[in-house]
């Protein structure tokens, strides 16, 4: 380069170009490499402190409770809450918060800065690039889900004493990480597929909050309305009424009518509670709804959902624009 | 074309054509296009709309063809899409950078998504901002900076993955004069020093014909025209004449003379005749001996360089000759 050129160019160093004919990566350690990044953007790595604060937030907020349990235990008290259900109202409100924030720090604002076409010109295939964003952002979940677990079981077994309890702590614990397990699945897949229509943040962060927040109002609306009335309070038939009208008798066990058994398939916290029951969990609480015979449904129904983000998600992204 | 010639383009198209479906016949972005590509700086010249974007498209492989073949680096786009893709640096026409990152970041995490281990991308994006200037600033928020600053982001990401050959589309997009000519400088310098092919697609020819070693003029999804920079601005150029009064007259005069003059508003456009051994004068005499004799009083007398749009669109004689 001539002294001349040198000048014009003002600020470029000529330090001369070296090229690098190492090893390339294929296109799987590509997509494990996304994920990685998406995984650690779901945490706000590599971005400002600000887009911290959710993420941070929420943990501490979930793993609360668990060392609550733990102090509690070493004053000689019971565990508090269990592995399964954790703290049912405060998970829900908190994993939703997360996934609101975070879902669109992931998709949204790679539309809204147009950055795509730059993916799509590297070696992977267009799907590739929601299939990492889904598996990173499941994996970030899912540690949401169970550090608090973890934490929790950390704390019980330092409080207990004998091989015996432990093991049962370790056999509370293990169907409590399959249920955040399906909880990190399920919910990735849906605030990605939510978050992935808009490039605005603050309307995809409204948008899968909504979802989330109306549609668990509405199956625990439908849950408290649909509930039987206090069993002790029915009279069973009335004067004039055909008999068998009213199966529930004093000290009989309810037959759960057929609008509580499906009034929970309407929002993915209460499907995670009916598949739960379904697989044989025995907490009933007032906000969990009784799926009766119909627990293979909400088994059912879950898996539509699930499969039916991951499609349109991969519909999403499957053409390769460049602008 | 000899076949040595032929195993050393960087890009080969055969016939390709690309129709977009739609009603009535859909829309043909590419009919037919059959080009060459040697290394080297190439302009790759089209109006909006001629066909440049789908042939990028194509080239990335990103869209299949309808019919046709395309050969980049060797490999076929519909089965080596993949192999392409890890060889080809593509700069976007458009905006596409996340404000919230830092250019390290940025470029680190693209050169990794082009298939560089992670240490190897840190060092590469290290690189490439500092070949495009950008070494001071590159722990800064890419938002804090000025859109050339953004250009160079958007060129250093392209450089990061080590390419074989540059596609980059209308990079001077946005940019005032100053920052124009910096880029410009810039991508010559690439192509020169680092030795990486390059493809510049613009609407400018006058912008991008000094960087160029080879241009390549599409149109409406045809080549208009492939040639080495020199034959091409030659025949491309064209004189203004404007004269005060008697523009028909003057026009009549070097008609006689064999040169063809179109009215351009109150002035005369006249292709300058090449006769191949490169003796352009013939012309410039005929204009000043016909303004002479006719005792015109002459105003402007320029030598034009085009837009490829006014180029293509008014010069029916070109377009005539060059179209095959």
């Amino acid at each position: 380069m001539s002294a001349e050129t040198q000048q014009a160019a003002g600020v470029i160093h000529d330090l001369g170009y070296r090229s690098y004919d190492g090893k390339r990566l294929g296109r799987k350690s590509i997509i494990a490499a996304l994920t990685w990044h998406s995984f650690r953007s779901a945490f706000g790595f590599g971005r400002s402190a600000k887009a911290k604060i959710v993420p941070v937030i929420a943990l501490v907020g979930l793993c609360l409770p668990a060392i609550v349990s733990a102090f509690a235990m070493s004053r000689g008290n019971p565990r508090l809450v269990d592995y399964d259900t954790y703290v049912p109202v405060l998970r829900d409100l908190l994993m939703t918060i997360f996934v609101a924030v975070q879902a669109p720090e992931l998709v949204s604002r790679d539309i809204r800065s147009h950055v795509l076409p730059l993916y799509f010109s590297r070696p992977i295939k267009p799907v590739d690039y929601p299939l990492a964003k889904y598996l990173g952002f499941t994996a970030a979940c899912l540690v949401m889900m169970e550090v608090p677990l973890l934490a929790l079981y950390a704390g019980s077994i330092a409080n207990v004493h004998g091989g015996a309890q432990v093991w049962a702590q370790t056999r509370a614990l293990i169907p409590g990480l399959l249920v955040g397990l399906m909880w990190a699945v399920v919910l990735a897949a849906i605030s990605l597929f939510i978050a992935s229509m808009t490039g605005r943040r603050a309307f995809a962060t409204g948008a899968v909050a909504i979802f989330f927040l109306l549609t668990y109002t509405l199956a625990e609306i439908l849950l408290q309305v649909e509930s039987p009335p206090d069993v002790s309070k029915v009279v069973p038939g009335g004067p004039g009424a055909p008999p068998g009208a009213v199966h529930i008798v004093q000290g009989a066990p309810a037959v759960i009518p057929l609008a509580e058994k499906v009034s929970g398939l309407f929002s993915p916290f209460t499907l995670f509670d009916g598949v739960r029951m379904w697989l044989g969990a025995t907490d009933t609480g007032d906000n969990v709804p009784k799926v009766g015979g119909f627990g293979a449904i909400y088994a059912v129904i879950l898996l539509i959902a699930l499969g039916a983000c991951l499609a349109g998600l991969a519909a999403r992204y499957r053409k390769a624009t460049l602008s | 074309m000899d076949p040595s010639s032929r195993s050393q383009a960087v890009i080969e198209t055969d016939a390709l054509t690309k129709v977009y479906p739609g009603p009535s016949g859909g829309v043909t972005a590419l009919g037919g296009l059959t080009v060459r590509v040697a290394p080297g700086v190439t302009g790759l010249i089209g109006a909006n709309g001629a066909g440049k974007s789908t042939l990028i498209k194509v080239l990335l492989g990103l869209v299949e063809p309808t019919q046709g073949t395309a050969k980049v680096l060797g490999h076929d786009s519909v089965t080596g899409g993949e192999q392409i893709r890890q060889v080809v640096g593509y700069m976007p026409e458009h905006d596409c950078l996340p404000p919230d990152v830092s250019a390290t970041e940025f470029v680190t995490h693209m050169g990794r998504m082009s298939g560089l281990p992670a240490t190897v991308a840190r060092e590469r994006a290290a690189e490439a901002l500092r070949h495009t200037g950008l070494h001071e600033e590159r722990y800064r928020q890419i938002g804090t900076y000025s859109t050339g600053m953004k250009q160079r982001v958007k060129l250093a990401q392209a450089l990061a993955g080590d390419p074989r050959l540059l596609l980059l589309d209308e990079p001077t997009n946005g940019l005032d004069p100053a920052g124009r000519n910096a880029m410009l400088e810039l991508i010559a310098r690439i192509g020169e020093e680092f030795g990486i092919p390059i493809v510049v697609a613009s609407h400018l020819l006058g912008e991008i014909e000094r960087i160029c070693d080879n241009l390549v003029a599409i149109e409406a999804g045809r080549l208009l025209r492939a040639d080495t920079i020199d034959s091409f601005t030659k025949a491309s150029q064209t004189l203004l004449v404007e004269v005060e009064e008697g523009r028909d007259a003057l026009a009549r005069e070097l008609g006689k003379r064999g040169l063809t003059a179109r009215p351009y508003q109150r002035a005369l456009l006249i292709s300058i005749a090449s006769d191949g051994d490169g003796d352009d004068d013939r012309t410039f005499d005929a204009v000043r001996d016909s303004v002479a004799v006719l005792g015109l009083p002459l105003s402007r007398l320029e030598q034009r360089r085009h837009q490829v749009e006014e180029l293509f669109r008014d010069d029916d004689q070109l377009e005539a000759a060059d179209v095959r």
